[in-house]
C-alpha cells in the first residue's frame, strides 16, 4: 500500500515537470477564489445563526424589551439592565449555584475518573467490556439523565427512600428540600460525567510509554512516587484540557435541571441558564435575560480560547499530516 | 528458586486482576442502574411503579409503550426529532465538510484565527443565543416550525463538524488529489468526486455524532417550538409535567429515544474522544 502511494506520487512529480507551465496559470488565478467558495456557506450560516444572534443579544441588552406588548414598553436604557442585574439577588445566586456546581462537581469527576482510570488500566476479565459500558451514561440523553434522578428521589416509591424505609429510617424529600436538591443535581451530574473524565484520562494514560513506567520501577519507585513524579506531571495536559472541557460544558448546564428540578424548590437549584430562561419567559424581561446571556458568553468565551491557546490543535493536526 | 518466585508473581497478579474486576462490575453496576431502572420502568404499570414494590419479572408488560405510541404529542415529537436531526445532520455534513476542506487544504490570510473561531464557536452556551434567536424568529415567521428549529441546530453543528472532520481531511495525502487536478479536474470536482469518497468514514462518524447532537437537544426545542415542531424531548418532558406522572409512559418513550444513541455509541468505540470532544483535545 505505502509503496503503491509512493510510486503514485512520483508520477505526479514527473507530470507536475512536464505540465509545469501550463498549469501555474491556472491554479493561480483558482487559488485566489477557491478558499472563499469552499468557506462561504459555513461562513454565511455562522454569521445568520451565531454571530448575528450576537449582535442582536447585545443590542437588545440595552433595551428595557418586555417579551409581550402588555409587558411594558420598549425603550433604551443602555447598561441599566447589567446595574440592574448587580442589585438582583436572584441574579447573585444563581451566580453562586452555578459556582458551586462547577467548583463542586468537576473535582469530584476528575478524582472518580482519575481513579478509575488508574484502576482500569490492566487487562483483566471482562475489561473491555467494562471500559465501553462505563461510557454509556455520557451518551445518556441529559433530559433522561434528569427525568431518572427525578424518579430515583421520589418520595414514597422512589428506590432511594424505598431503600431507607426498608432500612427502618426515615424517608427524606430529596427535592423538596433545597440543599438536598441541590446535592441532587450535583450527583446527577458527576454520575453522568465522570465517565467523560475516565474516558480521556485513560486514553491519556495508555499513551504513556511503558518504558517510562518500568524505568521508575526500576529505580525503586513505589505506587505513590511512580503516580506522583512519573504519571501526574506525563498527564498533566490531558487533565487540564478535561478540566476546560468540562467547565465550557457546565457552563451552560440546562435541560438536566429543568427536568430534574425546573430550578426548585424556590430557587435552590436556579444555575445560570435556568435563571435566564425565567428571566426571559417567565418574567418576560428580554433585556435583562440578554445581558445575562452576554455575561454568560463572555465567561465562555475566556474559557474556549483558554482551550483553544493551549491546544492549537490545528498546527498538531499539520505536523502529524507531514508526518 | 528462580521458578518459584515466578510463579508467586504470577498467582499475585492473577489474584489482583481479580480483584480489580469484582471492583470493576460493581463500580459498572452502580454506574448502569439508573439506566436500567428507565428502561425496566418502561415496561412496568404505572400503578406498580407508583406502589414502590420491587420489579418483578411477572408484572412485564407492553402497556407504557402502546399507550405512548398512541400518544400523538411523542408521534410528532418524534417525527420531528427525526426530520430535524436528519435535515440539519445534512446541511451540517456538506457546508461543514466544505469548509473543513478550505481549511484543511488551503492557506490564506486569518485560516487560524477563523478556524479557531469556527472552534469558539462551538462551545458558545445555548441560552446566551436561544433569546435572541427567538426574537428573530418570531420576527420572521420561524418560530414553531421546523426550518427553524433545523437552522438553530446548524448553529451547533456546523462548526462541530468542521472541527470533527478536520483530522480526517488532513490525514487525506494530497497526492490524490494533486493527480486529478493534473488531469484536469476543478477544485470543487476534485472536493466532490476524489476526496469525499476518500473521507468516506470521516463523514460517517460526523454524520453519527450531528445527528446525536440534534437528537439529544432540548433546551432549542424547548424555546423555540410549541405545537407543530416540538420534538420527543420536549414531548417526554410534557408526559412528566401533568397532573399525574406517567412514568411509564415517559421511561418507554425514553427508552426508544435511547435505542440509536446506545447502537451508535457502542458501534464507534474507536472515534468516541474525538467525537465528543471535536477539535477540543490534541490530535
Amino acid at each position: 500500500m505505502r509503496r503503491k502511494m509512493s510510486s503514485k506520487k512520483l508520477d505526479i512529480k514527473q507530470k507536475n515537470a512536464t505540465s509545469k507551465t501550463n498549469k501555474r496559470t491556472k491554479e493561480g488565478k483558482a487559488r485566489g477564489r477557491a478558499p472563499f467558495l469552499f468557506l462561504a456557506p459555513a461562513i454565511i450560516i455562522v454569521f445568520a445563526v451565531l454571530i448575528f444572534p450576537i449582535l442582536f443579544s447585545l443590542v437588545v441588552s440595552t433595551y428595557n424589551w418586555p417579551l409581550s406588548e402588555g409587558a411594558g414598553i420598549r425603550r433604551f436604557v443602555g447598561f441599566g439592565n447589567y446595574l440592574a442585574l448587580t442589585q438582583d439577588s436572584e441574579f447573585w445566586n444563581s451566580l453562586k449555584l452555578q459556582l458551586g456546581f462547577i467548583f463542586i462537581a468537576i473535582p469530584i469527576e476528575l478524582l472518580f475518573g482519575f481513579a478509575a482510570a488508574l484502576l482500569l488500566n490492566r487487562e483483566f476479565f471482562g475489561a473491555r467490556i467494562v471500559r465501553s459500558l462505563l461510557l454509556l451514561p455520557v451518551f445518556f440523553l441529559p433530559i433522561l439523565s434528569g427525568m431518572t434522578w427525578r424518579f430515583m428521589l421520589q418520595p414514597r416509591y422512589g428506590p432511594l427512600n424505598n431503600l431507607l424505609i426498608k432500612l427502618g429510617a426515615p424517608e427524606i424529600s430529596w427535592l423538596g428540600n433545597p440543599t438536598t436538591a441541590y446535592i441532587a443535581i450535583i450527583v446527577q451530574d458527576v454520575w453522568r460525567m465522570w465517565p467523560f473524565m475516565f474516558m480521556l484520562l485513560y486514553a491519556g494514560l495508555t499513551a504513556i510509554p511503558q518504558e517510562l513506567l518500568e524505568a521508575a520501577e526500576i529505580d525503586g519507585a513505589g505506587f505513590w512516587k511512580k503516580l506522583w513524579s512519573v504519571i501526574i506531571p506525563l498527564l498533566m495536559p490531558t487533565i487540564l484540557t478535561s478540566v476546560l472541557l468540562r467547565i465550557i460544558d457546565a457552563l451552560r448546564v440546562f435541560s438536566e435541571v429543568y427536568v430534574m428540578t425546573e430550578g426548585g424548590p424556590g430557587s435552590a437549584t436556579m444555575l445560570f441558564s435556568l435563571y435566564t430562561q425565567r428571566q426571559a419567559f417567565g418574567y418576560q424581561k428580554v433585556g435583562m435575560a440578554s445581558a445575562m446571556a452576554i455575561f454568560l458568553l463572555i465567561i465562555s468565551i475566556v474559557f474556549a480560547l483558554t482551550l483553544v491557546r493551549k491546544n492549537m490543535s490545528l498546527d498538531v493536526l499539520e505536523e502529524k499530516a507531514g508526518a | 528458586m528462580d521458578r518459584r518466585s515466578r510463579r508467586r508473581k504470577r498467582t499475585r497478579k492473577f489474584l489482583i486482576n481479580l480483584v480489580v474486576a469484582v471492583v470493576a462490575f460493581v463500580i459498572l453496576a452502580i454506574e448502569l442502574y439508573p439506566i436500567a431502572i428507565t428502561v425496566l420502568n418502561g415496561f412496568r404499570r404505572d400503578i406498580h411503579i407508583l406502589s414502590g414494590q420491587p420489579f418483578k419479572l411477572s408484572q412485564l408488560t407492553l402497556r407504557s409503550y402502546q399507550l405512548v405510541l398512541k400518544n400523538a404529542g411523542f408521534r410528532i415529537g418524534m417525527r420531528n426529532s427525526i426530520v430535524v436531526g436528519l435535515l440539519s445532520t445534512f446541511i451540517s455534513l456538506l457546508v461543514g465538510a466544505m469548509a473543513s476542506y478550505g481549511i484543511a487544504r488551503f492557506k490564506f490570510k486569518g485560516r487560524n484565527s477563523l478556524a479557531y473561531s469556527f472552534l469558539v464557536l462551538r462551545m458558545l452556551p445555548q441560552v446566551s443565543l436561544v433569546i435572541a434567536l427567538y426574537l428573530m424568529f418570531s420576527d420572521i415567521g420561524l418560530r414553531d416550525t421546523i426550518s427553524g428549529l433545523t437552522l438553530a441546530h446548524t448553529s451547533f453543528n456546523v462548526p462541530y463538524v468542521i472541527w470533527l472532520l478536520l483530522p480526517f481531511f488532513t490525514a487525506v495525502d494530497r497526492a490524490y488529489e494533486e493527480a486529478a487536478m493534473v488531469d484536469g479536474c476543478t477544485r470543487q470536482g476534485v472536493f466532490f468526486r476524489i476526496f469525499l469518497p476518500i473521507v468516506a468514514p470521516g463523514l460517517v462518524v460526523g454524520a453519527v455524532f450531528a445527528f446525536l447532537n440534534s437528537w439529544n437537544e432540548f433546551m432549542y426545542a424547548l424555546i423555540l417550538t410549541g405545537v407543530k415542531a416540538k420534538t420527543a424531548p420536549v414531548a417526554i418532558n410534557g408526559l412528566l409535567g401533568g397532573e399525574t406522572l406517567t412514568w411509564g409512559q415517559a421511561c418507554a418513550a425514553g427508552t426508544i429515544m435511547l435505542i440509536p444513541v446506545f447502537i451508535f455509541t457502542l458501534g464507534m468505540q474507536k472515534f468516541l474522544i474525538r467525537g465528543i470532544t471535536a477539535g477540543g483535545v490534541k490530535g
